[in-house]
């Protein structure tokens, strides 16, 4: 369960330019949702799930991961939480450039100290999966945008981890690959159990997900 | 982290290639360079050492600090049959040193005058080599000197040339005798060419009433690294109150601060450049490391802590350092090893430097395993303190602020 209580961000702040990212936010997320954030460019879908992942820091307001308050954990506490429990899917791929498809995607299945026989099952699980099977030797930038995103969502979903942060998932595949992708989620939320966050404006997400939490200019409107 | 790392360095090409060759080329240059200075260290001793000064001698107590006739050793056969069972000895002869006043038909000078015992000399130091012209001294030379080029020239001398000697015999009676110059000598050492003479022992002892009486006992031994046990032993073996055995480095202190004033000074210029190459190698690692900002940001999003971010820098730099170190070792090692057997010659240098006891034109390197190991450790260590800047920058970034570096 992820609970948070009365939340605040602040970018540039006691600066003119201070943003208010988020806004004395108060919610509760149960282990197994398929839930998405959504709202206007800039209303804080990224800033919030960057802080529930435990990327970024709050100013106020705690957030409980089951029962560890993130805030009151060290960095290599939270660097294990993150590699342990959590799986991101970045807006920018965010794909390590020295390793080839098949390498990243059972990166963090390594880190965790899967087997390799486990870890190359999964891995071709996944990407034939996502069709990017054919794929597995190249290096990221020999692969299309479409294709990259594909291997960063492989990555997250890989070592099938307790919590799904995906920002913008589809922002770069077409719809059959989008739908393909959303049905993977989907499926590892059912059968898995995996708690999936989105943020993105996307309507297939938006007719794919259980519960919608919206925002608007860092807080709350619908949750 | 370690097999990341080598797709890292084999994926980052430039910066791999300049830190290896950077490496490659300071370990080389370090490693002959402290070679050279050690080895022309080692060579300037040496030959100092083989000109007169011994490696050890020995000396009544206050002969040096006083000096004076009460001060010489009286019995040298007892001690020199001491020395005869002292492990590590090579050499050893008895002199008997005087000064006094040298004069020829147009020139007076203040000289040392040397009794020595001519066969053991040339055993102990290189005085008969550095003969220039006529004969080095023999047993029976009689009255006949070996005069140094630069107090011939003084008194305006040549060879067979004869001058008057006047100075205080072992028993403070004046001693004087017309003496022969029967060869010219010149070691290089411009005071020492300018100041001595060496006459015979078994004629000077006669002269100066000096049988069995020394100046000092000077000693040469096998091998100049043990020369601390060996003096030991001397001492142990002597066993008197009376007398004191000293090392070179005792005797020639000012030479030794002098090589030490050089090593210093030797040690600072290659410093400044062991530091360039570090801030080098630094900066190229910096600007690798800054242009993998977003990288290091995502590696540390998805699970990867400092600890591992530090390993992955460490074992690029120690993949690249041991390679470049393996490589340029063998190549400095040689050169190392092959100046060390035939020493670089510079025409004129023992000249130019004769003031700083260099008697030779050669310039032989030191081969020594242990040296070489410190300077492949200070490379090894300079290497990985270059990775501290770079890994400190890649931390003073959040780990989400840093996947949107640019």
């Amino acid at each position: 369960m992820i609970k948070l209580q009365n939340v605040h961000k602040y970018f540039f702040k006691d600066e003119p330019r201070e943003v208010h990212a988020l806004n004395d936010i108060n919610l509760t997320i149960e282990d197994g949702e398929f839930t998405l954030f959504s709202g206007p460019s800039g209303c804080g879908k990224t800033t919030l799930l960057n802080a529930i992942g435990a990327l970024d820091s709050i100013d106020s307001g705690k957030i409980f991961l089951d029962d560890k308050e993130i805030g009151s954990l060290s960095e290599h506490e939270r660097t294990a939480i993150r590699l342990h429990e959590m799986g991101f899917v970045f807006q920018a791929y965010n794909l390590i450039p020295v390793l080839s498809v098949e390498e990243n995607i059972g990166f963090i299945m390594k880190l965790r100290g899967f087997r390799e026989s486990e870890i190359k099952q999964r891995v071709l699980e996944v990407s034939s999966m996502l069709e990017i099977d054919n794929k597995l030797s190249s290096l990221p930038h020999a692969l299309s945008g479409g294709q990259q995103q594909r291997v960063a969502v492989a990555r997250a979903v890989a070592s099938k981890p307790k919590i799904i942060l995906a920002d913008e998932p589809t922002a770069n595949l077409d719809s059959k690959n989008s739908q393909k992708l959303m049905d993977m989620m989907r499926e590892l939320n059912e059968k898995e159990g995996v708690s999936i966050l989105f943020a993105s404006h996307d309507d297939l997400i938006r007719e794919s997900v259980r519960r919608i939490i919206k925002l608007n200019d860092g807080a709350l409107v619908d949750a | 982290m370690f097999s990341l790392a080598l797709k890292n360095i084999l994926f980052y090409k430039g910066r791999s290639i300049t830190t290896f060759v950077l490496t490659f080329l300071s370990t080389i240059l370090f490693v002959v360079y402290v070679s050279m200075m050690d080895g022309s260290h080692k060579s300037m001793l040496e030959n100092t050492l083989k000109i007169y000064t011994g490696a050890i001698e020995i000396y009544h107590k206050d002969y040096r600090d006083i000096g004076g006739n009460e001060y010489l050793i009286q019995d040298v056969k007892t001690i020199t049959d001491k020395l005869l069972h002292v492990e590590g000895i090579e050499a050893f002869t008895a002199r008997y040193e005087t000064y006094g006043l040298l004069s020829s038909a147009e020139n007076s000078a203040a000289s040392m005058v040397a009794g020595i015992e001519p066969d053991k000399e040339k055993a102990i130091s290189s005085i008969s080599l550095a003969l220039k012209e006529g004969a080095f001294l023999s047993d029976d030379s009689g009255s006949c000197l070996y005069m140094g080029e630069g107090l011939v020239q003084k008194l305006k001398l040549k060879l067979g040339g004869e001058v008057a000697f006047v100075g205080g015999a072992s028993d403070n009676s004046f001693a004087a005798d017309i003496f022969k110059v029967c060869g010219i000598f010149k070691t290089g050492s411009f005071e020492f060419d300018l100041s001595t003479s060496f006459v015979s022992r078994s004629y000077f002892d006669k002269l100066m009433l000096s049988q069995n009486k020394a100046s000092y006992i000077t000693v040469k031994v096998d091998n100049l690294e043990h020369v601390d046990t060996i003096n030991k032993k001397i001492v142990q073996t002597l066993d008197s109150e009376k007398l004191e055995s000293l090392t070179w480095k005792t005797l020639m202190k000012t030479m030794v601060e002098a090589m030490e004033v050089d090593s210093i000074f030797g040690y600072i210029s290659l410093s400044l450049f062991l530091i360039v190459i570090f801030f080098v190698i630094m900066i190229y690692g910096f600007i690798n490391v800054s242009s993998r900002i977003k990288e290091f940001g995502v590696l540390r999003c998805i699970g990867l802590c400092n600890s591992n971010i530090f390993s992955l820098l460490f074992y690029e730099i120690f993949i690249l350092s041991t390679l470049a170190i393996l490589l340029a070792t063998p190549i400095a090692g040689t050169i190392c090893y092959y100046y060390s057997l035939n020493p670089i010659v510079i025409e004129g240098i023992a000249e130019m430097y004769k003031d700083y006891g260099i008697v030779s034109d050669e310039i032989p390197f030191d081969f020594d395993i242990f040296t070489i190991t410190w300077n492949l450790a200070v490379i090894y260590g300079l290497n990985f303190l270059s990775i501290l800047y770079p890994y400190v920058y890649i931390n003073s970034f959040r780990p989400i602020e840093a996947t949107k570096h640019v």
